[in-house]
């Protein structure tokens, strides 16, 4: 569609865009990124015309642009640039109907049978039929924006050229319009080429985009170059991490901040202050935790500072174990966002609670731990009829410093110590009568403070490893040894 | 379909307005043929009219004096009139499409002043260019107020690169005053019979001109209104601003360069026949927006008609309200346009104010 050869140009005599190739398929969104003064916008003008270019060729459908007239650019392509100012009070259906100027014929230059029918169309897309009437003054900056956005499709272009097109708009206002030019690039093969200056929002629409630095591409690919890290900070000097959108398959970032300096040490034992009686144990940490879990609430990667281990009745029927988690934290008066909630039947007073340190690093571990429920993972037979109760929660809070992958180390190794103690208590599947890995309900969490060095190990072949086995082994099986306690006593 | 029906409505709305301004000029015709001095009747005014266009032989009764005062003298002033008043009206109204700017009109940014100067010149020295003959004077005031636009545009550029509204009266402001000098001190050489001639002509006037001025200003007229009229979508563009524009299509060089000569042909043009008569311009768009929308399709062509039939009245005014004495009529629309101006710079600072 588009053909950009070796363009050099600019304002001045120091041409800002300074020899750029690209290529954009026809029916494609294509994204252009790049810190202010870049040159995004000068790279812009000089494909829509509006600056003289130096050196090189822009071919839009193998023919030179620079050969076409403005008449003949605007049946082609569409520019819809950051809220336009207009004069007068020219109404919403008037700014529209200027999209057809090109194509009016005829002397009298009026609007045709044709014209009127994509403008209503556009309108309608668009959703401005409502204030067609209104002036455009009056009207809000995202409707604004939507109208000059079906003045652009109301020339019925194949090519659309966007320069921050959502730069005022709010959250709504920008996914709606987006939405809307995604739906009409896929139902009409629309090319876009758009300037974004918000990576994430071009990660989700754009199929491919380019990573423009002082004049310079340094990156044209599909929305993976934004996994790149390093090179984004190298570009825009913020650092960056790249993570995957949890329902889309494509890249999120996450900046943080330059003041975000790393925390002074901090001396785990005495940083937590733990709340216990008959229905639940909560632990507080006076600052957030990075944690990984399979807890009811606050499940997966999270930073949290509350963690709490609910007591539920045997005869529990699970109905709807995270509203019941929400709203017994809404009734003690805990933070719904900052707290992991488990459960379990097991009495809360059989709970376990270990602080170790190994080689300077502290842990502290809570285990509630009942087997009735055991089961062999690797037995093939399954109890269909299996109770709900009995269930060994662990909370592992760690003094690191762990990537995403040294929490999933961390878990691995908890898992194994667990295993490794019911093994030595000769915890036994009762359904299949072989030794037993865990019970069919477990829930485990890891809690690491990160602070000190960044580690993305945890297994069993490093030293903060071996030490959540060895805590996590010692508080298992004194946890099971009070439960068969409290079960001989019963 | 309400659509539909709302179209039609707003089309026969249209269709009335235009009815009503051509009944507006025609009635105001009528109004300045029949006001003066000497009364004369109805049927006699049509007699005469008829009698000199068709050759019908109707006002044969009718004194001969009366046939004089008529055609002689009423009919050249009350068309003159809706010439000047025509063609500043549809040139501000271009200005104002133009430049984004709703204060903008030939006098407020000095096109007038321009062609006053040209138009001074040539009634002061007696030049006669050659091989124009009597069309020196439009000519050369057309000149003169179009390099006195292009001064102000390059002060303007030189001032701020945004063709800022307030920046555009000013430099008009600056331009008028320096011309006014030139023109005072041209003046000032001159003997005391010419200096009041010219401080006359300058307050402007369409009396005492006959029908030689008339012929003067209907052939720019008619090609400067014809140049505007086809470009009305360029201005309706416009108003997105001039990348907006070439965006959706327009020739915006080429367009800017149509309109201001067309619009510099009429500034200049009534300017030469009759003087600086000043906010014309100004008001009347402003009022045809009000009722049309911003529309230049209706704004151009009513605003020539309905600045017409202003002027008309206003004369009709400037004669009779002093009468015996004439009042210039630049003053009358000075005491009608200035205050609107103050208005609508008043409410243009205001949060870019209501409709403009």
């Amino acid at each position: 569609m588009i053909q950009v050869k070796n363009l050099v140009g600019g304002y001045s005599d120091q041409p800002i865009i300074q020899g750029v190739d690209l290529t954009i398929h026809k029916g494609e969104f294509f994204g252009l990124l790049g810190p202010n003064g870049s040159g995004k916008t000068t790279l812009f003008k000089l494909i829509t015309g509006g600056l003289p270019k130096k050196h090189g060729e822009i071919t839009i459908d193998g023919k030179p642009i620079s050969k076409l007239s403005n008449l003949e650019k605007a049946r082609q392509m569409a520019v819809l640039t950051q809220e336009a100012h207009v004069s007068f009070d020219f109404t919403v259906e008037e700014i529209v109907s200027l999209g057809r100027y090109a194509f009016q014929k005829g002397v009298l230059k009026s609007l045709s049978k044709s014209d009127r029918a994509v403008i209503e169309e556009v309108m309608e897309l668009a959703d401005v039929t409502r204030y067609r009437h209104k002036q455009f003054r009056t009207i809000s900056g995202g409707e604004k924006q939507r109208v000059l956005l079906a003045k652009a499709l109301a020339q019925e272009p194949q090519l659309l050229l966007l320069d921050e097109p959502t730069n005022h708009l709010d959250v709504k206002h920008s996914f709606y319009m987006l939405d809307l030019l995604k739906n009409w690039q896929r139902k009409h093969g629309l090319t876009i080429f758009a300037i974004l200056h918000d990576l994430n929002v071009a990660s989700l629409y754009a199929d491919r985009v380019a990573l423009l630095d002082e004049g310079r591409f340094q990156k044209v690919g599909s929305v993976d170059v934004l996994r790149n890290e390093k090179q984004l900070q190298d570009v825009y000097e913020v650092e960056v991490k790249a993570q995957s959108h949890p329902i889309v398959p494509k890249p999120q970032l996450l900046m943080t901040p330059h003041n975000e300096g790393v925390a002074q040490s901090v001396d785990l034992k005495n940083s937590f202050h733990i709340d216990q009686n008959e229905g639940v144990i909560h632990i507080a940490f006076d600052q957030p935790l990075r944690t990984l879990s399979n807890s009811v609430v606050g499940e997966g990667i999270q930073w949290l500072k509350h963690f709490c281990n609910f007591h539920v009745q045997k005869n529990y029927d699970g109905g709807d174990p995270v509203d019941d988690i929400q709203s017994w934290l809404r009734h003690s008066g805990i933070s719904l966002e900052q707290t992991a909630g488990m459960m379990t039947a097991v009495k809360l007073d059989d709970m376990v609670l270990l602080e170790r340190e190994y080689e300077g690093i502290q842990l502290v571990v809570m285990v509630t731990a009942g087997v009735g429920n055991a089961v062999d993972i690797t037995n093939e037979q399954r109890d269909e009829n299996m109770s709900k109760i009995g269930t060994i929660n662990t909370m592992l809070f760690v003094d690191a410093h762990f990537t995403d992958g040294a929490l999933v180390n961390a878990s691995i190794s908890a898992t194994e110590a667990k295993t490794k103690a019911l093994h030595d208590l000769k915890v036994k599947d009762s359904y299949s009568n072989t030794p037993a890995t865990g019970t069919s309900t477990d829930s485990l969490l890891i809690g690491a403070t990160q602070i000190g060095e960044k580690t993305p190990y945890a297994g069993s072949g490093t030293v903060v490893g071996k030490a959540i086995g060895r805590t996590v082994y010692e508080a298992t099986v004194e946890a099971i040894r009070k439960y068969r306690v409290r079960q001989e006593l019963s | 379909m309400p659509n539909s029906f709302i179209r039609r409505s707003l089309s026969n709305r249209i269709f009335w307005v235009y009815l009503f301004s051509g009944g507006f000029v025609l009635g105001t015709v009528l109004l300045g043929l029949f006001m003066s001095s000497v009364t004369i009747p109805v049927p006699h005014i049509f007699y005469i009219i008829t009698d000199q266009v068709f050759g019908l032989q109707l006002a044969e009764n009718v004194p001969e004096n009366e046939q004089r005062i008529i055609w002689n003298i009423r009919l050249p002033r009350v068309l003159l009139a809706l010439c000047v008043g025509a063609s500043l009206a549809i040139a501000g109204a271009a200005f104002q499409g133009l430049l984004r700017n709703p204060l903008a009109d030939p006098y407020t940014i000095g096109v007038s002043s321009g062609a006053a100067l040209g138009a001074v010149i040539v009634i002061f020295f007696q030049l006669t260019i050659l091989g124009l003959g009597g069309f020196t004077l439009p000519v050369v005031s057309i000149i003169g107020g179009f390099i006195a636009l292009m001064l102000v545009f390059g002060l303007v550029r030189i001032a701020s690169r945004s063709m800022a509204i307030e920046t555009i009266i000013l430099a008009g402001i600056i331009m008028s005053s320096f011309i006014g000098a030139i023109i005072s001190l041209i003046i000032a050489l001159g003997d005391q019979d010419a200096m009041t001639q010219i401080i006359y002509w300058l307050y402007g006037s369409v009396g005492m001109r006959g029908w030689s001025h008339v012929q003067l200003i209907v052939p720019f007229m008619l090609i400067g209104v014809f140049i505007l009229l086809i470009h009305f979508r360029e201005l309706n563009a416009m108003a997105l601003g001039e990348e907006a524009a070439e965006h959706i299509g327009v020739n915006v060089k080429r367009g800017k360069n149509f309109i201001l000569v067309g619009a510099s042909l009429l500034t200049g043009a009534s300017v030469a026949v009759s003087g600086t008569i000043g906010f014309v311009g100004l008001v009347i768009p402003h009022l045809v927006r009000l009722i049309t929308g911003p529309n230049h399709r209706h704004v151009l062509p009513l605003s020539f008609l309905i600045g017409g039939g202003f002027l008309i009245l206003a004369d009709v005014v400037s004669r009779t309200i002093i009468a015996p004495k004439e009042l210039p009529i630049g003053v009358i629309t000075a005491l009608i346009g200035a205050p609107v101006f103050a208005l609508l710079l008043i409410r243009n600072r205001l949060g870019k104010g209501k409709s403009i």
